[in-house]
């Protein structure tokens, strides 16, 4: 059994540095709140706040997990050519810049949108209502993080072990029992780890909340933690908010971290020949998957359009977007390969954990332990992580402009972590299992079997969690609010100052690029990383 | 004070983006190699000649902004190398000198306005500017010891003049107008969306929350940064966008764009003046107040307004061809900095219970 101890050790190492990083971030505002008193009053709605957003990301959850499912069904069922990039397409609306893909929901259901303009043109009308309100945060989350859950879910029914549907096709199951017999048990073992990402997401959901939410009545609970470092700067107030929205995310966290992975459910790819489903339950599969086409595909296709304007090619020529081009790749490079490291130390710990766990010793708490810092840090609020890692910064005693990029690097690993690690996750559990006894036979040390056997066995699953950390890094730029480093900018920080500064048209441009790059990304990385014999994983 | 004709445009502020950095643009295509150069060293600190630190939002500093053209002209004659270091909003300028404490390296913390002035000076962390700004022009008299004004501009409704022919002229008039909607933003996190609030308290006092009231149904969103506002309103997702009176000039001067206009409202506009200021514990206090007094000079004051969109404080400034017309004192509402920082709690709450 010992072992297995030296991965786990590493994994509880490493989520215990980030739960200390987590607490350093917290304590180092409470330590700079005794010279900052405040009025240590807390905001008069924070009740209704946390009611709001605790509704709103339940429900855009719920939507994108629902959502997600019919189209992995769908996509498993319906084999057409493109299939792939067709889902990496549709990733993009995880890892643009939120506000972009809301002016693309705006652009193509606001009042003066594709939608509407197509009516009026048409009927003489507009659609009832606005895209503004509950229901307008609720629809952008979906597309900002439903084709991830379809993504998820599309792999693990595409990873259904070959007996099952071999057992499956000989008991001729029709679509529903077929889902519910084979499908659903495969799907639901990865629910909580991506119910919890998603949910975190849309918790701490700050522009869209804002942008679509239609008024105060709908404002997240994060306008409370502005307020106390902009009113009354008040940073033990911050954290204190901070500390209630992490003990309420717990509540997501938890099981997300606590729950075994079902790799059981995972097999190799099924060499049999495709079996899709139908009569009515293929007229439903292939309208979800034109359907979610238009849903996901339009606002993208708005933004792309937003781009077609004079000066563009000005804008895309400008040195200013050459080095924010540069400086962008090189971040999202390094916080990848961060997030990829340190999420192959997690997911590797996993994995031994679940072996132990299948000797029948109890391991929950070594799975919690491990997964839980990962998750919670995606609870932060931005804010607080902008204060907490320039105050932390400067007791490095180093030049904040010296180590923004750092930090920039390492908060959006930290971002990327637990996606990666929920990507990387399953397939490294199987494999474990099945090497961990090749290992023994063949006496290979724990490093020679991870470069030899397990590294080049995931390969595909490696590229797809690189591509999404990439990207999540390419499309964020979140905590150096304070560092204000001279000589330092990437692509959505240029798109803000444009669209700060009148200049609409630049900012569009800048989207449009980094959507395309995005989707390049999406749609290169898996290949380089999982090498050409596997570009279809 | 005599005023004048003031020039100006808009104003920036609202620029920021409260979760991005800021920062100049540089143009060397070696950026990025020296960024990642920067990971693993310090860079190359000031020689011989003294560094002007000046704090500030990140637009200031942008490269069409003031910023460059103020660092060059100072230059030229400081025997000094001036440095703008750009944080996403003044406001967090101001938190990250309050940060740094006596450690700060900033001279200077440029672009907080009149809002928080009070909060700013109750730091402690300012020094008199010493200046003489008896020549300076401005819509209100100006008599701090500490902070220096350098630019100023009104709050005000903007709209498209093909869309909405006949604009409403007060804030009553707007409840009045069906189905007229506008895109305002939250004061909680953003600069005008606070001007706001002060502007209808300081035309309305005790019957603000009426007018709330009466505005709650026609407000589309409340976004949490102007430039989103700003965006959803030229995507024509609303009639009306609370901006500047200067926003219609920078449509007109740099686009040609002759479409946009901003609402006279008869109960007055809310000013917003930017303010600069030294910081006691810059090392170079004279050479700091030598570039406030440069910033307020004719030279400096003609940067702004094509550049900050915003009116300039010194008289002699002319404006550009096109520019708004500053409104008169008697048209300028401005509530004073202690009385704002003593309510803007309760006035925010006010607001937020009348729209919910």
């Amino acid at each position: 059994m010992s072992r297995y101890w030296g991965r786990i050790a590493a994994g509880l190492v490493l989520a215990a540095l980030i739960a200390s990083l987590i607490a350093a971030l917290l304590l180092s505002l409470g330590v700079a709140s005794a010279r900052f008193p405040g009025t240590g009053a807390p905001a008069r709605d924070v009740g209704h706040l946390f009611r709001t957003t605790l509704l709103q990301a339940s429900l855009s959850t719920l939507v994108s997990i629902v959502s997600g499912i019919a189209i992995a069904w769908a996509l498993d069922r319906v084999a057409f050519p493109g299939r792939n990039a067709f889902v990496a397409v549709l990733s993009t609306g995880l890892v643009l810049p939120a506000l972009v893909v809301a002016f693309g929901v705006v652009a193509v259901w606001g009042r003066a949108g594709w939608i509407n303009d197509g009516l009026l043109a048409l009927t003489g009308a507009r659609l009832p209502g606005t895209i503004f309100g509950l229901h307008g945060i609720v629809f952008c989350h979906l597309i900002l993080n439903g084709a991830l859950a379809a993504r998820v879910c599309y792999n693990r029914l595409a990873a259904m072990p070959a007996r099952k549907l071999k057992l499956g096709r000989s008991l001729a199951l029709g679509p529903l029992d077929r889902f519910l017999a084979l499908d659903w048990p495969a799907i639901r073992a990865a629910i909580p780890s991506l119910a919890a990402v998603i949910f975190l997401f849309c918790f701490t959901s700050f522009a869209v909340v804002l942008t679509l939410g239609g008024g105060p009545s709908n404002a997240t609970f994060e306008v409370a933690i502005y307020e106390s470092v902009r009113l009354d700067f008040d940073p033990g107030l911050a954290a204190r908010l901070a500390l209630i929205q992490l003990a309420i995310c717990f509540v997501v966290i938890v099981p997300a971290a606590g729950w075994p992975l079902g790799a059981a459910l995972i097999g190799r790819p099924p060499t049999l020949p495709h079996w899709p489903d139908h009569g009515p339950a293929r007229a439903l599969q292939i309208a979800t998957i034109m359907l979610a086409a238009l849903i996901f595909g339009l606002p993208m296709l708005a933004v792309l359009a937003g781009a077609i304007a004079p000066g563009a090619l000005a804008t895309l020529a400008s040195p200013a977007f050459a080095t924010a081009l540069a400086t962008s790749l090189i971040v999202a490079t390094c916080s990848a390969a961060l997030a990829i490291a340190l999420a192959l130390v997690l997911a590797l710990a996993r994995a031994n954990v679940a072996l132990i766990a299948a000797t029948g010793v109890p391991a929950g708490w070594a799975r919690l332990l491990i997964g839980a810092p990962a998750f919670a840090y995606l609870a932060m609020p931005a804010l607080v992580l902008a204060l907490g890692f320039f105050l932390l910064a400067r007791l490095t005693g180093a030049a904040p402009d010296a180590v923004a990029p750092a930090i920039l690097v390492l908060a959006n690993a930290l971002l990327a972590l637990p996606l990666a690690a929920a990507i990387l996750g399953p397939p490294l559990e199987r494999l474990s299992a099945s090497t961990a006894r090749l290992q023994r036979s063949l006496a290979l040390s724990g490093w020679r079997r991870l470069l030899d056997i397990e590294l080049p066995l995931i390969r595909p699953d490696l590229g797809y969690a690189a591509a999404v950390a990439f990207c999540l890094s390419l499309g964020d730029l979140g905590v150096i609010a304070l560092f204000g480093n001279a000589d330092f900018s990437t692509l959505p920080w240029l798109m803000y100052r444009a669209m700060g500064s009148y200049r609409s048209a630049d900012a569009a441009t800048v989207a449009a690029a980094l959507l395309v790059l995005t989707v390049f990304a999406l749609l290169l990385i898996p290949r380089l990383i999982a090498g050409p014999r596997h570009v279809d994983a | 004070m005599a005023r004048e004709k003031p020039p100006g445009l808009i104003n920036w502020k609202s620029v920021k983006f409260y979760c991005l950095t800021g920062s100049k643009l540089s143009v060397s295509p070696l950026r990025p190699f020296l960024l990642a150069a920067l990971l693993l060293a310090t860079p190359a600190t000031a020689q011989d000649q003294p560094n002007l630190t000046i704090y500030t939002y990140d637009a200031f500093a942008a490269d069409w902004g003031p910023g460059p053209l103020l660092k060059s002209g100072f230059e030229a004659s400081c025997g000094c190398t001036v440095t703008f270091v750009a944080v996403n909003s003044s406001i967090a300028a101001l938190r990250r000198v309050q940060l740094e404490g006596e450690a700060t390296k900033a001279d200077i913390v440029l672009g907080l306005d009149t809002s928080f002035a009070a909060g700013a000076r109750a730091t402690g962390l300012f020094a008199v500017h010493g200046l003489d700004l008896s020549g300076l022009a401005l819509p209100v008299d100006w008599a701090d010891p500490d902070f220096v004004p350098f630019d100023y501009g009104w709050f005000a409704f903007v709209y498209n003049r093909e869309t909405l022919p006949s604009p409403p002229a007060s804030f009553e008039a707007l409840a009045g107008v069906d189905g007229l909607k506008i895109i305002i933003e939250d004061p909680r996190a953003d600069t005008p969306g606070l001007g706001l609030v002060l502007w209808v308290k300081a035309a309305y006092g005790e019957h603000a929350a009426e007018i709330w009231t009466a505005l709650a149904p026609h407000i589309v969103t409340v976004t949490q940064s102007w430039s989103a506002a700003y965006s959803l309103f030229l995507a024509g997702e609303a009639d009306m966008v609370l901006s500047y009176t200067t926003s219609p000039s920078y449509h007109l001067i740099a686009e040609g764009d002759r479409r946009f206009a901003a609402a006279r409202f008869r109960e007055g506009h809310y000013l917003q003046v930017e303010i600069a200021a030294v910081l006691a514990s810059s090392p170079h206090p004279d050479l700091a107040r030598k570039f406030l007094a440069y910033l307020v000079s004719p030279e400096g004051q003609a940067t702004i307004p094509t550049t900050n969109w915003m009116f300039p404080v010194n008289p002699k400034v002319t404006l550009p061809q096109g520019f708004a017309t500053p409104l008169t004192p008697e048209a300028t509402l401005l509530i004073d900095p202690t009385t704002v920082e003593a309510n803007q709690r309760a006035w925010i709450g006010e607001m937020l219970d009348a729209i919910q």
